[in-house]
């Protein structure tokens, strides 16, 4: 019966293809949809990740960076600086923004670094100066192709002007760009003098990162202070839990259409053969075995159909960052678990549909014309 | 022909109700990401234009209210109070925090408010009138399982929950409201204490006009009495907040709507291919009476159009309760799906894309052979 199952599936191939390549869009749909909220949370987090400072430390009572406002006294850079297993401190002011560009405005975290010190800044350059001059900044290149900005044009953060030193690359996101300028251009933009958002630590060698947040929570006063890899967590969390109810009734929608195209190719490829199951029937072939065979069919259309969306996610990713580089796309290990058990139990389910009118097939019928 | 199309529809009742479920289902889920794009953009608009006022004065060169930092001087309020026309201000202050309760986070805006710009519509408990309250937008309620008399700690602070409010959020982002006297303590009392002079105390001042005063020309006097702030109409403000939500969700909504309509179009040109390919000595015979292969393509598109037709209804009352399924669930989320303007493209879109998909089979069906209707 499999063999049967298979072989007429193969008779059809165009039907079988445009059937995988339906319940496949289905699959793609639930993929891509996912992939773009887990792309987003990456690139939210990008700062925190690529800086690798090995310690953040910030307010009391924040814990994140993303949607956060943290000021911290900056005479608590030398307090931490003085903390046993400091290696290095680095300050960053930062603050969420709406930066304008052309008449047009983004979401963006604008950054501010201290000008003589390299330990902060683009990790990834297109264009110009890694490091802004004063009254300069550096900008991610995707905004400055959308804004149709060249080196030296002006871009305006909360009301001042910045003029644009340089281009850097990997760091947009339609959440969050990241813009960087000088430390005293931002403090002025930000009427926050005396303070600093963020101190970056690195730890001396063999000194562990938990132990050393520790010992700075301890040793200073009212200051937070958390091991990159627990920030970078806990920032991520923030975006997956802004987006999970959404996400969560998409894969449902999508994998409902999965199960309702897949059971109308199966129902469809039965109902054409009705007359050939019923001679089986009549010669004795037991519903069990037409049972698998359905079941198989169903299978092997839901299992194509996910090779083929995850093959399409896994193109769309180098695809998205060439010709759509605004957006950010990424493919977890949860997602694709979740839409090959979407796919595997859409095709249980598709076959039970054609299981009733595989049972209604009256053997006489083979005889019958 | 539509005769033809009806009996060809009824021969095969589970078939039909399989299409029209798959092309449903597209439809909901199209016009819940234009449900979603729709939501954010009310949302954007209704954050300023809610907080009442004639004119909106910002530091300068800020433009936007839900995504921008803006601090004005303490004394710009006496300043802009002194120009001619302006009746009334009201400060607002606006800042971010980030709320937890165990793994949970949620990102929250406060809105600080004196007499106007408060929450405009609360479901259960009061304004946060007293010093210490908050008042909670419904999201945060739900997802935190709060309470209007709860405790809502930020910060080693606690704040008396007073009210829960609803419909205030933007870009997924629920609002809080609580006065000045209760920011003053928040800042003195909490673990930010240390750091107070950096936090705004004041952000936007929203100023009512005197009687008879048009509001323009009165924003362009609090600019010239005040340079360093930047007065702006509600209406203007809305539209750029707008505008900034259309820059954030546009490219990728647009990128899932393609690819909802793609997969809409594949679906249906795979029931139609189908359905011919199921029916093709029927077909056959009716070729071999004298229908021409014109008849045999509009009698498929037909059906194509009839069974999306059938399947908007469907698709919108599905829509309409996953929806309020996903509003139910996180309320700070908004999706009017029934508004016109989305509703009415969606449809002539999934009408213009059943006829594509019927076109699939048209190769079939040009090729037909009447001699089809007499093979075993």
């Amino acid at each position: 019966m499999l063999n049967w199952a298979f072989r007429e599936m193969l008779l059809a191939p165009q039907q079988l293809f445009a059937s995988v390549a339906a319940v496949a869009g289905a699959l793609l749909l639930v993929l891509f949809f996912e992939g773009v909220f887990a792309g987003e949370s990456d690139q939210i987090v990008a700062l925190i990740d690529k800086t690798d400072a090995d310690v953040w430390v910030m307010q009391k009572g924040v814990g994140n960076m993303h949607m956060s406002t943290s000021f911290v006294a900056d005479w608590k850079v030398d307090a931490v600086a003085e903390v046993e297993g400091v290696a290095r401190t680095t300050p960053i002011l930062y603050m969420n923004s709406a930066v304008e560009a052309s008449g047009r405005s983004w979401f963006s975290y604008v950054v501010g670094i201290e000008l003589d010190n390299p330990r902060v800044g683009p990790w990834a350059m297109i264009q110009g100066a890694r490091f802004p001059t004063p009254g300069g900044a550096v900008v991610p290149e995707i905004f400055a192709s959308d804004a149709g900005l060249k080196l030296g044009d002006t871009i305006r953060i909360a009301g001042t002007d910045f003029r644009v030193d340089g281009f850097s690359g990997d760091t947009f996101s339609m959440a969050n760009s990241i813009n960087f300028v000088g430390m005293d251009d931002l403090a002025d933009v930000m009427g926050s003098l005396g303070v600093v958002s963020y101190i970056l630590v690195d730890a001396e060698p063999g000194v562990s990162a938990q132990a050393l947040a520790e010992r700075i929570i301890a040793e200073v006063e009212a200051v937070n202070a958390l091991p990159r890899d627990i920030f970078v967590a806990r920032d991520y969390s923030i975006a997956v839990q802004m987006g999970l109810n959404i996400v969560w009734i998409m894969t449902l929608i999508g994998g409902a259409l999965a199960v309702l195209l897949t059971g109308f190719v199966v129902y469809s490829h039965v109902t054409e053969r009705e007359r050939e199951l019923a001679v089986m029937k009549a010669l004795g072939v037991r519903d069990r075995a037409i049972y698998a065979a359905v079941s198989a069919q169903a299978l092997t259309i839901g299992g194509l159909a996910f090779a083929t969306a995850l093959a399409l996610m896994a193109m769309a990713i180098p695809l998205a960052a060439e010709f759509a580089p605004k957006i950010s796309l990424a493919i977890t290990t949860e997602a694709v678990l979740r839409a090959g058990v979407t796919a595997l139990v859409v095709s249980l389910i598709s076959a039970v549909i054609p299981v009733r009118r595989i049972l209604s097939v009256d053997p006489v019928s083979a005889f019958q014309q | 022909m539509l005769g033809l199309t009806l009996r060809n529809l009824l021969h095969r009742p589970g078939r039909a109700v399989l299409i029209v479920l798959a092309i449903a289902g597209i439809l909901a889920e199209i016009l819940i990401l234009e449900a979603f794009m729709a939501g954010t953009y009310v949302q954007l608009r209704h954050a300023v234009l809610s907080r009442g006022g004639d004119v909106v004065v910002a530091q300068e060169g800020v433009r936007n209210f839900v995504a921008a930092r803006s601090v004005l001087r303490q004394q710009a309020r006496a300043e802009i109070e002194a120009v001619t026309g302006v009746a009334a201000t009201h400060p607002i202050a606006v800042l971010s925090l980030v709320y937890e309760q165990g793994e949970k986070r949620m990102p929250i805006i406060v809105i600080v408010y004196d007499d106007t710009g408060g929450p405009v519509r609360l479901t259960d408990g009061a304004p946060p009138l007293g010093e210490g309250e908050i008042a909670l937008d419904i999201s945060i309620a739900k997802r935190f399982g709060i309470l209007p008399g709860d405790t809502f700690t930020v910060s080693a602070y606690d704040f008396a929950v007073s009210g829960i409010t609803q419909g205030e959020a933007a870009i997924m982002t629920p609002f809080a409201f609580m006065s000045f006297d209760t920011l003053i303590d928040f800042y003195f009392s909490s673990d930010v204490a240390d750091d107070i002079a950096a936090f705004p105390l004041l952000s936007f001042l929203f100023v009512d006009a005197a009687p008879g005063v048009d509001p323009a020309a009165l924003a362009a006097g609090i600019e010239a009495a005040v340079p360093d702030s930047t007065a702006l109409l509600p209406a203007d403000l809305a539209r750029n907040d707008e505008n900034l939500g259309r820059e954030l969700f546009a490219p990728i909504l647009n990128v899932l709507l393609g690819l909802s309509y793609v997969a809409g179009a594949l679906a249906i040109g795979l029931f139609m291919y189908a359905a011919v390919r199921g029916r093709l000595r029927m077909l056959g015979v009716m070729r071999a009476l004298g229908f021409t292969s014109r008849h045999l393509v509009g009698a498929t598109v037909g059906e194509a159009v009839l069974l999306t037709a059938l399947a908007i209804p469907l698709g919108t009352f599905l829509a309409l309760g996953l929806s309020s399924l996903i509003v139910w669930l996180d309320p700070v989320y908004l999706l009017p799906v029934t508004e016109p303007d989305a509703l009415i493209r969606t449809t002539g879109v999934a009408i213009v894309l059943s006829v594509i998909g019927a076109l699939v089979p048209l190769r079939a069906l040009m090729r037909l052979d009447p001699a089809t209707a007499f093979r075993g």
